[in-house]
């Protein structure tokens, strides 16, 4: 309910969604109310179907209102590739079955999904990542996305990176000796 | 306006600074890559003691052009640079962090991961 109030509140170019939205309501004539404000999946049936599929270390971030390119997002981490690429089916059958008997059938985007490694599904005002447990530490989305200063602590974890990459060692240099071990 | 040989900084953290496109992806004859396209690039210049080196071949996607972006809308994106991010067959980004504004196209071009990880979406 939240969510489809923010879509509303705080949509990117409320005049092109508006005009989707009407087309697609006079298309399928009886469409359900969530898929009308173009919103595929909600956050309490995603979480559902995440506990269903025994998905671990479930998290929903909420993205703060700067970055307006989706509401909410939810982080779960499979235990294989075979695991994380069931979340993803999972998620895409509830769509489905939500849809059914409809004319027009209006899917998520998914990417990754031959990988395995990182799935996202991208239902608009809903991101959501399955990822394996190696490649969750690796991106560190939670640290990224779940604090509300995000930005400047970004900026900040950029700029001890940069001040390493700054030291910038000569390649003749570096072939005669050992880089140092700081390193 | 991105053509084989033209050189594009690194958005990411992947450890390349500088690469030279060498190739566009998705069309045999084609002469130009805009934001959102695929091209396969060899690194230039790299930061030393990180896991991709000079002189290596690898798959990027162009988020920032000086060439501007035109919108349905009559909204127009033009950058100060050209900028990629280096990602690997499947997609994946090489780096854990991008860096500056990209465009919200390639969230509809099915590069949502760069999207989610990326500090600013324009």
């Amino acid at each position: 309910m939240w969510s489809v109030v923010r879509s509303r509140t705080f949509s990117s170019s409320p005049a092109t969604q508006q005009k989707w939205k009407l087309g697609f309501s006079m298309l399928s004539g009886g469409g359900d109310e969530g898929i009308r404000a173009g919103e595929l999946l909600k956050l309490e049936e995603v979480e559902t179907i995440l506990r269903d599929v025994k998905a671990d270390n479930v998290k929903v971030i909420p993205i703060p209102k700067h970055c307006d390119f989706a509401d909410f997002m939810v982080v779960a981490t499979g235990r294989s590739a075979w695991h994380v690429r069931n979340i993803a089916q999972a998620l895409i059958y509830k769509v489905k079955q939500k849809q059914k008997g409809s004319k027009r059938m209006l899917l998520p985007s998914v990417e990754g999904q031959e990988g395995g490694n990182w799935i996202v599904i991208d239902s608009g005002k809903l991101v959501i990542h399955a990822l394996d447990e190696k490649v969750r530490a690796y991106y560190n989305l939670e640290k990224l996305w779940s604090t509300d200063t995000s930005n400047q602590d970004h900026g900040l974890v950029e700029g001890q990176d940069l001040e390493k990459a700054f030291l910038k060692v000569r390649p003749k240099n570096n072939s005669k000796k050992r880089p140092s071990t700081s390193a | 306006m991105i053509q084989p040989q033209t050189h594009l900084n690194v958005a990411d953290n992947s450890g390349a600074r500088e690469l030279m496109c060498i190739r566009i992806i998705g069309a045999s004859n084609r002469r130009y890559a805009h934001i959102g396209d695929v091209i396969v690039a060899v690194i230039k210049e790299a930061v030393p003691n990180m896991p991709l080196e000079r002189s290596e071949i690898v798959r990027a996607v162009i988020v920032r052009t000086c060439k501007e972006l035109k919108r349905d809308n009559g909204m127009i994106i033009r950058y100060d640079d050209n900028a990629a991010v280096v990602i690997d067959q499947e997609g994946n980004p090489k780096g854990t962090r991008i860096f500056g504004a990209i465009a919200r196209e390639l969230r509809e071009l099915n590069f949502t991961k760069i999207v989610s990880l990326a500090p600013e979406v324009l």
